[in-house]
Parts: structure tokens; C-alpha cells; sequence
């Protein structure tokens, strides 16, 4: 059974003559331990798909089900509730919080009320192993964008969530940082991942590979014989 | 608030100027024996610089009687032509015509009387209403006698009948003390003369509304000056907020003078309804409670006076956020555009110092601890509001602690310096008998007499005396010289010494009852608030030499030892025995109206720290709407928000708690303590309950602050929160 099951999602955004449907009909299924990356151009509508799987939007139809629910059903409450357990995000501009410390911004999912009773065990296991130790009560503006884009990738992980949603993660990262940035995403052996990039290295470490284009998300190779 | 405060301390400051002028009130009012009107005319005549002057008799504890209210001491006034010295405020004055009667605007609210309505004057037929009159020359019913007003032609009263009251106007004020001179030489063989000028009034009516309009004007005066603040702090919050804005037009080319312009025209857009809204709502909570205690002064509302004030208040509350938010928007304008495209965030590097091991060095950061954080993160915001909010709570404090006194002074006598606990109707030589009961720690006969100053106080002089040293039954504060020794000497209350000039080694020349007068030197200058200050403790022996009547109403003044029952004493005494008193008994509508002001002043107070509460909150919100985003992305629900938000609001409301307590503590109750220290030695510093009910107001604000963001930052989407900037 897949961590995440999409299906038929529409997306519309804009109003009037300027509406446009950014999502199309989009269907997708992702396995735990599988990486997908979804390529597409600037403003294809991946941080839009992205969002809507991430219970951080609704579609406008279409249905998606995360971890066994069905989370396009849920209101607002329930979907904090699932996002809190089953999802964990990174982001491309890190969004650590400035006043906190590495290893506070690490914790604070687990601090949340609903969290789980080990995650704050778990956080410090993961800034060890992901070798943040010795920068972990530094705060984000003392740290590289590749140790603040560790430390999130930590952050979105310490809840042990089923599914990991990464937003243009080596976006701010010059290529040695996104190399190892995409690394650690790579070893999620129990995670389920999705990373939307306009970066061709995000296909290196990706299990499938797929393209949203005219809101539409296809096989890569598919997709570039469309375009061809 | 700035609204609010005007109205209160501009009617009460300004109040006996604008009734004497309504009523035009004569410079000069004189009361003597009956006399033959002709002969007092003949008098007054020969005065210089008199441009008017009116004769009338005046008869007190004349009965006055309605269907529900009676009194036995209501004074009434003939008038004949002439000029009046009391204001029509409803209705119209008396003619000619029989049965018609003018009351105090005081005994008609009091009575609720209308026009039209009937009065039974005893001696007189029953009259009909035509009017309500304002005289400031007293305060009015319930806090004095009811005051009413007939025609003398109505009443057929001669030309030549007798009268006891004139009114004198003079050309020239400024000649009054000539005047006077003049008035007492050519008034030789004249019984009973009493003369009171208009600045004897005023000061008189001062002592009347007394400690507590000196309070109100002050704490007015707090009031504008915390509103200052707080407009001033809110504009300067809101131009930290747009700094990217700023940032992106400068960088487009605008001008430091155009940007600053934009800023004060936006903020003007807001403040000016603002203003309006705020204004009215100002002048709405305090007009009615302070407009009923100008009844009681006998001192018309502002109305249409105010508006001048208002206008400018306006302006004032429209200027200040104007102004405030144009000067930081042209000093931000001068900084580099990228340092405040960078200013939209955090600025890197301020107070960034390396946190060493998390949860060792500082509390463990959850979400209340980096609300603390982020409402720390803009120190000088958190200072203004801080402080403003610890303004706002010393000013509660303070009227709370203030409402609080009011109320000893009503019911506990010790507050007035009283030492005896009971008084008994008892003879002077029951005195072994009473110190033999239980619980009895001394005893004495206490003397209490009326006496009038033979100079210029129509007012009466509360004369207590008693056969030794009084200080043992009655020790009001010494403000100044020595308490009275020898038997030629007096102590008097600080509200008498400063009506009559008097200090240490001056003499006090005083009539009695009997028409005898007493002089005696005074030795100290007391605090008293019995009687507003005028008050006179006299050896028993110089006050019963020179009026032997006095002895005849003799109480025996008991008091207790520390822990004994006056309620056994009580018993022991028998149905004579009578629990000691404050000072305000007739003067409790007035206390019950102050109650009234003091509530309204404090609830618009208290929405100044609720809005101010929840202006910083907001600001805290909005400037960190990502990180609200991001913890709502990683599953915070409401909950987690508003611990986060509390967070923040602990970070106001801690500090300002603390700030508040002390200011008052420490600065304003002191300082209004002594600005009250003419009447009365009053302990103005908050105590526990008082400080326990403003707790929990702030606990209460921060809560519905908390409350209404977290509902706001809620409801706004995630994802836009993760876009800004």
C-alpha cells in the first residue's frame, strides 16, 4: 500500500479570464523508501502539487490519501494533526527560526502539542548521525546554507513522519552543499520522498522521475518525448 | 483615553469658573442679622465701586416636602428685582406670580423632581416648579442643604421688609480687598456679618470636592500622558513593519520627503477615524458620571465648552500617530535600501549571541519560550509597550487603591486619625465608670461645637475639644508647629488654615454659637479631612468658659484596647454607645459618583492594555508570519499558536506587572498621597487585593489578547505565510 496516493487532482489558481488550471488531473502513488522527484520549469505548478500533498492546501477536486487517510476530507484541525505525524517538510530557504538555536529548530516539531514522545530522543540521534553536533547550538545565521539545510532536513525528519516533502531543497546551495543535501534525502530508507526541483542533479538520486508540465505529471521519459 | 481624561479634568478644572460666570456669581455675599432692607441698601450704597448689588431674606430649616422626599433643613430664598447670582438651567426663574418655586438643579436630580411638578415649602402653600437653578456659591443637595428659590413679590414681601443676604458686584474685582475694608467699617452695629468673597468660595468649594478633584485632575494628566505614549509606540511599530516597503520605493527613486509624506497620510487615514471613534467613546464613559458630579458642586457640564478641547485632543490624537509615523519613515528613508529590503527580517547579527547547549543555558524552547524570544527579538518595542502597559497598570493600581481609601475614610475613623473606637451620650463624671469596663482603654468627655470665623468664612468652624490632651482620642497628622499646649492655644486643620491664612503663632478668631468669640493662639497646623479641614481641637476649658452651652451635648469618646470587642464595650455602655464614624457621611453620593468615575477611567484603561496587548501581538504575528507558517506546516494547531502567542504576551505583560506595581508603589501613590496631605494622611500604596485584581485583569487582557491573534494568525493561510518576507 503506498505512503501517498493521489488521485485526479485539479488545482486552479488566479481568478476570471487570468485563471489558469495549474493542476490538471494529476495522479501519483509514492512507496515508502522510494524517492520521486517531480521536474518541471518555474511556475509549472510543483510547489502547488507539493502543497496539496502535503495537507497545506486543498485541490479543488481529486483526492488524496496519506498514510491511510484520506486527507482532502479533513478539516482544518485533523490536517495540522496529520501533517504533525506524517509529514515533515524542507524548504528551499531552510525557515529556520533565527531565535532558536540548530538543535531548537531541530526539536521544536517534537515540542509541538500531539507530537510524538520520542522525538526529541530521535532529534538528537539525527543531528548526530547527519554530523551536526558541532554546530547544533549555533543559531541559523552562524551556519552555511548547507548546515541550516541539514538541520532542516533534521527538523523535518524528527517526528519520524511516512513522507517527506522537499521544496527546491538545493535551491540556495552551491553545488558541493546540494550534493550532499540531496545525499541525505537519498538515505531516507523508510521514508517516503518527494522532491520538486527544477534541477537536472535532483534525477540522480531519484527512483522515478517525473514531469509537470500544462498541469499534467508524466514519467520523465514520457514526457520528454512529448516534448520532442 | 485622551478623550476621556479631558472630559474629566477639564469639567472639574474648570467647572466653578464657568458656573460663576453662568450664575454670574456676585464678588461679594454678606449675611448678617435681619435688618431693614433700606437701611442695608443705605450701606451698600455708600461702598465704592459697586456696580450692582441685590437684597433678599434668607430662611433656613424651612421644611420642603414632595410626595416621597422630605427635608427639615432646606434653606429658601426670597428674591426680590435684580440681579439673581444663580443660573436658570431648566425652566425659567420665578415671576411675580403666586406659587411659583425655583429648585436647586442638585435637590431635583436628588428628588427626582421635573418641571412642573409641586413642593411643599412648610409656612408656605405648595408651589410649582418653573425652573432649576445652579449656584455655585455652595455645593448642592445631597451634600448641603436644599436650596430653593421664591418671589418676594409673589409673596407680597414689602419693599422695606427686613433681609439678612446681599450680593454685591463690583466694577473693578481686582479692588475687593478695599472693598472689604470699606463693607466692614461702614457695617458697624450690623449682628451676625459674614462675608463671603468669590474667591472664598472657590476656595471653599476646592476643599469641598477637595482631595479628590486634585486626584482626578492628576490622574487625567497621567492618563494624557500614557496615551502619548501608547499612539506614539503603536505609529513607530507600524513603520518598523513596512521597512521593506520603504526599502523597495527607495530603491526606486522616491524621495526621503515623499516617502515620509506617504507614511504620515496613511497613518493619518487611520488615525483620523481612529480619533473619532476613540473620542466618542471617551467622552461617552466619563460625561455622565462626571456630569453628575457637577450636580452635586452645583457646577454646569462642559456641553459645548468642551468641544475647543476635544477639537484639539483630536488633533493631538491625530498629530501624534502622524507624526510619529512620518519621523521614523524619513529617518528609515535615510538608511541604505538593502539595509532595509534586509530590516523586513530580523536583522542578522543583532543580538545573535551563540546559544551553547540548548535547554543548559536558557529554559527549554518550546513554544512559550520562543514566544518570549520573538516578542525579545524587537527590544525597543518591547520596552515601549512594556512600559506603556506598567503606566496603564500603575494607573488602575492606583485608582483601585484610591476607590479603596475612599472607602475607609467612609467607614473606618482610624484613617482620620481617630483613636476612639465608640462615643458615649454620657456625662462627664461616668468617666471612672466607663474606664472600668473590660476592654476600655481610656475615656473622656469630647466637646463638639459650630463656630463661624469672624472675617470672612460664612462656612462654619468644627470646634472639638476635650479636658486633656486630645492626641490620646483624636491625632490627625501635624503638618506643621506643635500640638497645643497651654490653654490659650488651638491646633487647626490644614483646610482651615489655608482658607484663613493661618500658620503657627497667628491667632484664630473664632464666633461661637453664643455670639462670644474665642481667640486663641494657634500652636500646629493639622491633617484632617473631617469637615475638609476646617477644623479647630481646642482646650475644653477656653471653649466651655467662653460658650458654657457647649457642655451641654458632652459625649464620652471611648477607646479600646488593640483586640478588644467593641461590640462588647457596646453592650456594656448600653444604648448610649455609639461606633466612631468617618468622614464622609454626607458625603457618600459624592464617593458613590467618584466610585463611578474612577470605574469608567479604569475600564477605558483597561482597554488601552487590552489594545495595547493586542497591537503587539499582532505585530509579533505579522512581522514573524513565516515562522507561525512554518510551525503550522509541521502540524502546530491553535493551541500551539497560542502558546506561542502567550509567549509573547508574557514578555509584555511580566515586566509591565512588575513596572506597574513599583510605579505606584513607589512613585504615584506617594505622590498623590501627598497632593491629598492638606486633608489627610492617606496610605496610597496599592496593598494585596488590589494588586491580585490587576493581576488578573492583565492575566484576563493577555488571555483575550492571546485569544483574538491566535484566531487571526489561524485563519491565514499557510502558504502565504511561507512566502513572506
Amino acid at each position: 500500500m503506498p505512503v501517498l496516493e493521489a488521485r485526479g487532482i485539479v488545482k486552479a489558481l488566479g481568478a476570471g479570464r487570468a485563471q489558469r488550471r495549474i493542476l490538471d488531473g494529476v495522479d501519483l502513488d509514492v512507496e515508502a523508501g522510494e524517492v520521486v522527484a517531480v521536474l518541471g520549469r518555474s511556475g509549472s505548478g510543483k510547489s502547488t502539487l507539493l502543497h496539496l500533498l502535503g495537507g497545506l492546501d486543498h485541490p479543488d477536486q481529486g483526492r488524496i490519501v496519506l498514510a491511510g487517510r484520506e486527507i482532502t476530507k479533513q478539516n482544518p484541525r485533523a490536517l495540522a494533526r496529520t501533517r504533525l505525524r506524517h509529514v515533515g517538510f524542507v524548504f528551499q530557504s531552510f525557515h529556520l527560526i533565527e531565535e532558536l538555536s540548530g538543535e531548537e529548530n531541530v526539536l521544536l516539531p517534537a515540542r509541538l502539542p500531539g507530537a510524538g514522545r520520542d522525538g526529541e530522543r530521535r532529534g538528537r540521534r539525527l543531528i548526530g548521525e547527519l554530523g551536526l553536533t558541532e554546530i547544533a547550538a549555533r543559531r541559523p545565521h552562524e551556519l552555511s546554507g548547507g548546515e541550516q539545510q541539514r538541520l532542516a532536513i533534521a527538523r523535518a525528519l524528527v517526528n519520524d513522519p511516512e513522507l517527506v516533502l522537499a521544496d527546491e531543497p538545493t535551491g540556495n546551495l552551491d553545488q558541493e552543499n546540494g550534493a550532499t543535501v540531496l545525499a541525505l534525502l537519498r538515505n531516507l530508507r523508510r521514508h517516503a520522498v518527494v522532491i520538486v526541483t527544477h534541477e537536472p542533479e535532483a534525477a540522480g538520486v531519484a527512483d522515478r522521475l517525473l514531469h509537470l508540465s500544462d498541469g499534467k505529471l508524466a514519467p520523465e521519459g514520457v514526457a520528454l518525448r512529448e516534448s520532442a | 483615553m485622551l478623550t476621556a481624561a479631558l472630559t474629566v479634568s477639564d469639567s472639574l478644572g474648570f467647572g466653578f469658573d464657568r458656573a460663576a460666570r453662568a450664575a454670574g456669581l456676585p464678588d461679594i455675599i454678606v449675611r448678617f442679622n435681619p435688618q431693614p432692607s433700606e437701611a442695608v441698601r443705605q450701606r451698600i450704597a455708600a461702598l465704592p465701586d459697586v456696580a450692582a448689588y441685590t437684597v433678599r431674606q434668607e430662611l433656613t430649616g424651612i421644611g420642603l416636602e414632595t410626595a416621597d422626599d422630605f427635608a427639615d433643613n432646606g434653606v429658601l430664598e426670597i428674591v426680590g428685582p435684580g440681579r439673581r447670582g444663580y443660573a436658570i438651567v431648566a425652566g425659567r426663574d420665578v415671576s411675580g406670580r403666586r406659587g411659583e418655586v425655583v429648585v436647586e438643579r442638585g435637590l431635583a436630580v436628588a428628588w427626582h423632581l421635573k418641571l412642573g411638578d409641586t413642593l411643599n415649602i412648610e409656612g408656605f402653600d405648595t408651589r410649582r416648579i418653573v425652573g432649576f437653578s445652579e449656584s455655585p456659591d455652595n455645593v448642592s443637595y445631597p451634600l448641603s442643604t436644599p436650596r430653593v428659590y421664591v418671589s418676594a413679590a409673589a409673596l407680597g414681601v414689602p419693599p422695606g421688609a427686613r433681609v439678612n443676604l446681599a450680593d454685591i458686584w463690583l466694577r473693578a474685582p481686582a479692588n475687593l480687598d478695599e472693598v472689604l475694608v470699606q463693607a466692614r467699617a461702614t457695617s458697624y452695629g450690623l449682628h451676625g456679618l459674614r462675608f463671603v468673597t468669590r474667591t472664598g468660595v472657590r476656595v471653599l468649594l476646592d476643599q469641598a470636592a477637595g482631595i479628590v478633584i486634585d486626584l482626578l485632575v492628576a490622574l487625567s494628566l497621567i492618563a494624557l500622558a500614557t496615551a502619548a505614549v501608547l499612539l506614539a509606540a503603536s505609529a513607530r511599530a507600524e513603520v518598523q513593519r513596512r521597512l521593506a516597503a520603504i526599502g523597495v520605493r527607495r530603491a526606486v527613486g522616491a524621495s526621503r520627503g515623499h516617502l515620509a509624506t506617504v507614511q504620515g497620510l496613511e497613518a493619518l487615514f487611520v488615525a483620523a477615524p481612529a480619533a473619532t471613534l476613540g473620542a466618542i467613546g471617551g467622552v461617552l464613559a466619563t460625561y455622565g458620571p462626571t456630569s453628575r458630579l457637577l450636580v452635586l458642586l452645583n457646577e454646569p457640564a462642559p456641553g459645548a465648552a468642551l468641544l475647543p478641547g476635544l477639537i484639539a485632543a483630536w488633533l493631538g490624537a491625530v498629530a501624534i500617530p502622524v507624526l510619529a509615523a512620518a519621523w521614523p519613515a524619513w529617518r528609515a528613508a535615510g538608511r541604505p535600501p538593502v539595509d532595509l529590503l534586509r530590516g523586513a527580517e530580523l536583522a542578522r547579527g543583532r543580538g545573535g549571541r551563540t546559544v551553547r547547549g540548548a535547554g543548559v543555558t536558557g529554559p527549554r524552547a518550546g513554544l512559550t519560550v520562543l514566544g518570549v524570544r520573538l516578542a525579545g527579538a524587537k527590544r525597543m518595542r518591547l520596552i515601549t509597550t512594556a512600559a506603556t502597559l506598567g503606566f496603564s497598570t500603575a494607573f488602575v493600581l492606583l485608582m483601585l487603591t484610591l476607590a479603596s481609601a475612599l472607602s475607609s475614610l467612609e467607614t473606618d475613623p482610624g484613617a482620620l486619625g481617630k483613636r476612639y473606637q465608640l462615643t458615649a451620650d454620657l456625662p462627664a463624671s461616668a468617666v471612672p465608670h466607663v474606664r472600668a469596663i473590660p476592654g476600655v482603654m481610656a475615656a473622656a468627655p469630647r466637646y463638639e461645637s459650630e463656630a463661624v470665623d469672624s472675617f470672612s468664612l460664612g462656612e462654619t468652624i468644627d470646634v472639638v475639644a476635650y479636658p486633656g490632651d486630645h492626641t490620646t482620642f483624636e491625632a490627625p497628622p501635624l503638618v506643621s508647629g506643635t500640638r497645643l499646649r497651654g490653654g490659650g492655644e488651638a491646633e487647626v486643620g490644614l483646610g482651615l488654615a489655608e482658607a484663613l491664612g493661618l500658620d503657627p503663632s497667628s491667632t484664630l478668631a473664632i464666633e461661637l454659637d453664643n455670639g462670644r468669640e474665642l481667640r486663641l493662639r494657634v500652636a500646629g497646623v493639622v491633617s484632617s479631612l473631617d469637615h475638609d479641614g476646617r477644623i479647630a481641637y481646642v482646650p475644653a476649658a477656653a471653649l466651655l468658659a467662653a460658650d458654657p452651652s457647649a457642655g451641654e451635648d458632652e459625649q464620652l469618646a471611648v477607646r479600646l484596647k488593640t483586640g478588644a470587642s467593641a461590640a462588647a464595650v457596646s453592650a456594656a455602655l448600653g444604648t448610649s454607645a455609639t461606633p466612631a464614624t468617618g468622614a464622609v457621611g454626607r458625603g457618600v453620593p459624592l464617593v458613590s459618583v467618584l466610585r463611578s468615575i474612577l470605574r469608567a477611567v479604569a475600564i477605558v484603561d483597561g482597554l488601552v492594555c487590552l489594545y495595547a496587548l493586542i497591537q503587539a501581538c499582532a505585530l509579533t504575528v505579522q512581522e514573524r508570519r513565516r515562522t507561525v507558517s512554518v510551525l503550522r506546516a509541521f502540524g502546530a494547531g491553535s493551541t500551539a499558536v497560542g502558546r506561542l502567542l502567550a509567549g509573547a504576551v508574557i514578555a509584555l505583560v511580566v515586566p509591565a506587572a512588575l513596572l506597574g506595581i513599583g510605579l505606584e508603589r513607589v512613585v504615584l501613590g506617594p505622590a498623590l498621597a501627598h497632593l491629598a496631605a492638606s486633608y489627610v494622611t492617606l496610605s496610597l500604596g496599592a496593598s494585596g487585593p488590589e494588586i491580585a485584581i490587576v493581576l488578573a485583569g492583565l492575566l484576563v487582557a493577555g488571555v483575550v489578547a492571546t485569544a483574538w491573534v491566535t484566531r487571526q494568525a489561524t485563519r491565514e493561510s499557510v502558504i502565504e505565510g511561507l512566502r513572506a518576507q
